[in-house]
């Protein structure tokens, strides 16, 4: 298979837990990748980096329920600038959420990209609990996830892969606010604050 | 509050109920979310970019009934509305709670909704199967009580949301 053309789109791409899952992907990957960044100013020239790839890896958070604005966009000017050859389109998708299948639908909008684009669609993998697995004695069970999304596209078998962590929805319910009350913690905001029921007052 | 977000200007009927706001967001400054979270862990309730966003999110919080319309794209909102929709998530909490079996986040001050969304565009059978299960989604995300889902082609979006806003007068 040749290369494969990796696209952060994550809105913050440079510090983003996409870009963790893509690095990790790429050194687990046997083929030869190129990862790039989608920013507001580079969609043309992402559209012809794409002409030397055989295979593309959408790598984005679930943003409200869907696709994130920055993937939309770019997905709107490649549908503008179609490469003469079009690579097959993969998935790996992340939320914060204990369900994957929370991301079903934001899978469904690429599916339907490439439906209406004319490009095959490859292989997913959607993990849950996204925001913090990498962080947690659970993080090799991403590592195993990545290699077989690597193997699956690879091998063209079109799998459709899932991970999360394997913790009963209460303790991660516990371990989340954990987590984030941490989070407030490093800024300086308390609990009580973070629970705040005031919206802009 | 009845809130009507739309993506493209309207001219609202005469006959409609007189607490109805209605804002264009073709017309404001709506910068992309950037995902710093600062809205649940800096200024929590308030999102750190301070343009056109900050008024609405706000007025959905606090409508009870809401009419969103806007085109489709990829069985999903277009750019301008999904932009105001990713700018919304100050109304909810970093903090998560279990919701009809899922993890979702806790809600702020946010009234629950009978929610119509007025979806406009050439939307396909399977584009608009794709649509459904968004919104579905989404009312478990943004405290719609209740939805329901129009597709029409775009010249007939002045009618739909006529039609929508009178059925509001009526109940």
């Amino acid at each position: 298979m040749g290369k494969i053309l990796i696209l952060n789109g994550s809105p913050r791409a440079p510090r983003s837990n996409s870009k963790a899952y893509a690095q990790w992907f790429t050194q687990v990957c046997p083929t030869e990748t190129e990862t790039y960044a989608i920013t507001r100013d580079n969609h043309l020239e992402l559209c012809r980096a794409m002409e030397n790839c055989d295979h593309l890896l959408l790598v984005f958070p679930l943003y409200a329920d869907g696709i994130p604005v920055t993937l939309l966009n770019f997905l709107k000017t490649l549908e503008e600038n179609p490469p003469q050859h079009k690579p097959t389109v993969s998935v790996l998708i992340n939320c914060g959420f204990l369900e994957p299948e929370q991301s079903e639908v934001a899978i469904s909008m690429v599916e339907l990209f490439c439906e209406q684009n004319s490009y095959p669609f490859g292989s997913v993998l959607s993990i849950g609990s996204g925001e913090a697995i990498l962080n947690t004695p659970f993080r090799g069970l991403v590592g195993r996830k990545l290699k077989q999304l690597a193997a699956s596209m690879t091998r063209r078998q079109g799998r459709r892969l899932k991970v999360t962590m394997p913790l009963p929805k209460k303790l991660f319910l516990r371990a989340s606010t954990t987590y984030w009350e941490n989070y407030g913690k490093r800024n300086g905001i308390t609990r009580a604050q973070m629970e705040t029921m005031d919206i802009e007052i | 509050m009845n809130l009507i977000l739309s993506d493209r200007p309207l001219a609202l009927p005469e006959t409609g109920p007189d607490d109805i706001r209605l804002i264009d967001l073709s017309q404001r400054k709506i910068a992309n979310c950037v995902g710093c979270f600062g809205c649940w862990t800096k200024t929590p309730g308030k999102c750190v970019i301070r343009d056109d966003a900050v008024e609405v999110y706000p007025a959905i919080a606090a409508s009870d009934r809401v009419l969103y319309v806007s085109r489709v794209k990829y069985g999903g909102y277009d750019t301008i509305m999904k932009s105001m929709l990713e700018r919304a998530i100050p109304v909810q909490q970093a903090f998560i709670r279990l919701f009809h079996g899922e993890t979702h986040h806790v809600q702020r001050a946010v009234a629950p909704k009978q929610a119509v969304i007025l979806a406009y565009g050439d939307i396909s059978p399977r584009e608009q199967q794709v649509f459904r299960r968004l919104v579905e989604r989404n009312a478990s995300n943004m405290n719609f009580e209740s939805h329901r889902v129009v597709f029409v082609p775009e010249h007939e979006v002045e009618e739909a949301v006529k039609k929508e806003v009178e059925a509001w007068a009526r109940s």
